[in-house]
């Protein structure tokens, strides 16, 4: 599993909303989405790709905790400056190896200099472990 | 596109795109401020920059853009004053197989269900169903219900804390509550259309409207749930009366009584969608009161004068409609039906069963009828005391005239 990681702040930029930090041009966001969309069909067509998915921004969040034993739902949990998950990859491949080859070409991603400069991928094993319900 | 036909497309589009938001993102109350605004900009744009390759998408990435903003500074505040916003979330269930993926079509139908919520007071009910079902502005619903825009915006802001407070999950209600929230939801509707009805010479126009609203939520509503005898009921019953409303009012802004009205003036087409609708659900069964009242008005608006109004099957139908629900205005119509049907003598014998119900013993109405048919019945002397009577309770300066002219015409015949 490839996974990055944004904060609200990355969020906003990206929305194109004035902000402390510069936002994303017209030119900048067009060519993400095409980076994305050819590593995407890229991947599918090698057979890796299980599925990917982008997660909307943190503002969204819910989070659910026991409070004196019941569950509670807080609502938006995270810092504006906190980074939390982004989206996700699920490949599937011929080795943690290959996993990570993947990853690394999304540094290739386009995007503002300070952007590209903190941005970063995990590449976590899933665990296969598990009994298999499904039998 | 002019002003006009994006006002239309933007009041049928507003449900669909509060529905879209709020089930994605949760927060009904946010998620109807945001929505507000995304159809005021498409309001002030569209019309200017014509219409979007896909309008319900531009509106939901406006309004989804929007609800961040709020979000953020709603979580922004709190952080500030350390109070974490808290809940716990009220247990739904998953739906049955199969109703997974309605959620576009029943978007609207929650919506009603979420507006008309029992926990909320009935003027809260109708101020936001009429803004998050019908998308009206504040201004316009204040217009409507003849408030003030402070009246109205502090109605809607309270009813949806009330609704943020108890966790009502974005989601149908439980099947085993389903018929007692479908009432709440009908009665509702039947608020709006009566409020509309409520005619005061000087708002008229815009109070027909409002009856006019209250329609085109209740085809919203049919067509969320086209197999529901009372919800088919209730549509057919405001298309009944609703036919009406050009022979209602003289020129002078007096209210005309059905028997004296120009039948001429009846909306035959309107009328004809009626009956149509009322005629598929009526044999469906199980009857209801909205299919019976629709039935009882339906028969009204077939008759050529007053006179030849199949009074007899009015009074059956007032009679099962009494037995379904003891409303004592209901008994004092039947009462009128049966009069109407088999003369004054047995009218008045059913009004006095209701002498002594003390729902309706004191109301104008009720001495009003019997002032009729007592002077029907040729007891001049008693009709007299009952319009007294009569003139004394009634609050509104159109009733006091019409009861003292009967006194005046009564006397001046002796």
């Amino acid at each position: 599993m490839i996974l990055t990681f944004a904060s609200q702040q990355d969020y906003q930029e990206m929305a194109g909303q004035p902000a402390s930090q510069p936002t994303w041009t017209q030119e900048e966001y067009a060519a993400l989405g095409a980076f994305m969309h050819a590593f995407n069909q890229e991947l599918a067509d090698s057979g890796e790709l299980v599925e990917t998915r982008g997660l909307s921004a943190p503002a969204h969040t819910r989070r659910v905790q026991l409070k004196d034993g019941v569950p509670v739902v807080t609502d938006g949990p995270y810092a504006e400056a906190e980074e939390v998950l982004a989206g996700y990859w699920i490949v599937e491949c011929g080795s943690f190896d290959r996993a990570t080859e993947i990853a690394s070409r999304l540094a290739d991603c386009p995007g503002p200099e300070h952007v590209r400069a903190r941005a970063r991928a995990d590449v976590r094993p899933i665990d296969e472990q598990q009994p298999d319900f499904e039998g | 596109m002019v002003a006009a036909e994006v006002e239309d497309l933007l009041r049928r589009l507003a449900p669909q795109v509060l529905g879209a938001v709020a089930r994605q993102f949760g927060h009904f109350d946010l998620a109807e401020d945001a929505t507000q605004e995304a159809l005021l900009a498409a309001a002030v744009r569209w019309p200017r920059d014509g219409l979007p390759d896909n309008p319900k998408g531009w509106l939901i990435a406006v309004a989804a853009r929007r609800l961040t903003d709020l979000l953020r500074a709603d979580q922004a505040r709190r952080r500030r004053e350390d109070t974490l916003a808290q809940w716990a979330m009220a247990e739904t269930g998953p739906p049955p197989a199969g109703e997974r993926n309605q959620a576009d079509r029943d978007d609207t139908l929650v919506l009603f269900f979420m507006c008309c919520h029992p926990s909320l007071p009935a003027a809260s009910q109708i101020a936001l169903t009429l803004r998050a079902v019908g998308g009206l502005n504040t201004a316009e619903i204040a217009r409507a219900l003849l408030a003030s825009q402070d009246t109205v915006t502090r109605r809607i802001t309270r009813a949806k804390q009330s609704i943020k407070d108890s966790g009502v999950p974005f989601a149908l209600p439980p099947p085993g509550q389903l018929p007692g929230r479908l009432g709440a939801v009908l009665r509702v509707l039947y608020l709006i259309f009566n409020e509309g009805y409520e005619a005061t010479s000087g708002a008229e126009l815009l109070r027909l409207e409002l009856a006019e609203e209250a329609i085109r939520l209740g085809r919203a509503l049919h067509e969320a749930l086209p197999d529901d005898n009372e919800v088919t009921g209730l549509l057919a019953l405001m298309l009944l009366v609703h036919a009406r409303h050009r022979a209602r009012t003289a020129a002078d802004g007096s209210l005309i009584p059905m028997a004296e009205q120009d039948r001429s003036l009846w909306d035959r087409a309107v009328i004809d969608e009626g009956i149509a609708l009322i005629t598929t659900a009526l044999p469906r069964g199980p009857t209801g009161s909205y299919q019976l009242q629709a039935a009882i008005a339906a028969v009204h608006d077939e008759a050529e004068s007053g006179d030849t109004t199949d009074w007899a099957q009015i009074a059956a139908l007032y009679g099962v409609l009494l037995r379904l629900d003891d409303n004592p205005v209901v008994a004092l119509n039947h009462a009128v039906a049966v009069a109407m049907a088999t003369g004054p003598r047995a009218g008045l014998a059913l009004l006095d069963r209701l002498e002594s119900d003390p729902r309706i013993n004191a109301d104008r109405r009720f001495h009003g009828v019997r002032a009729h048919l007592l002077e029907q019945n040729g007891d001049r002397h008693a009709a007299l005391e009952a319009y007294h009577e009569a003139a004394r309770r009634a609050t509104n300066l159109q009733q006091q005239r019409y009861l003292n002219r009967q006194i005046a015409r009564l006397q001046d015949s002796s």
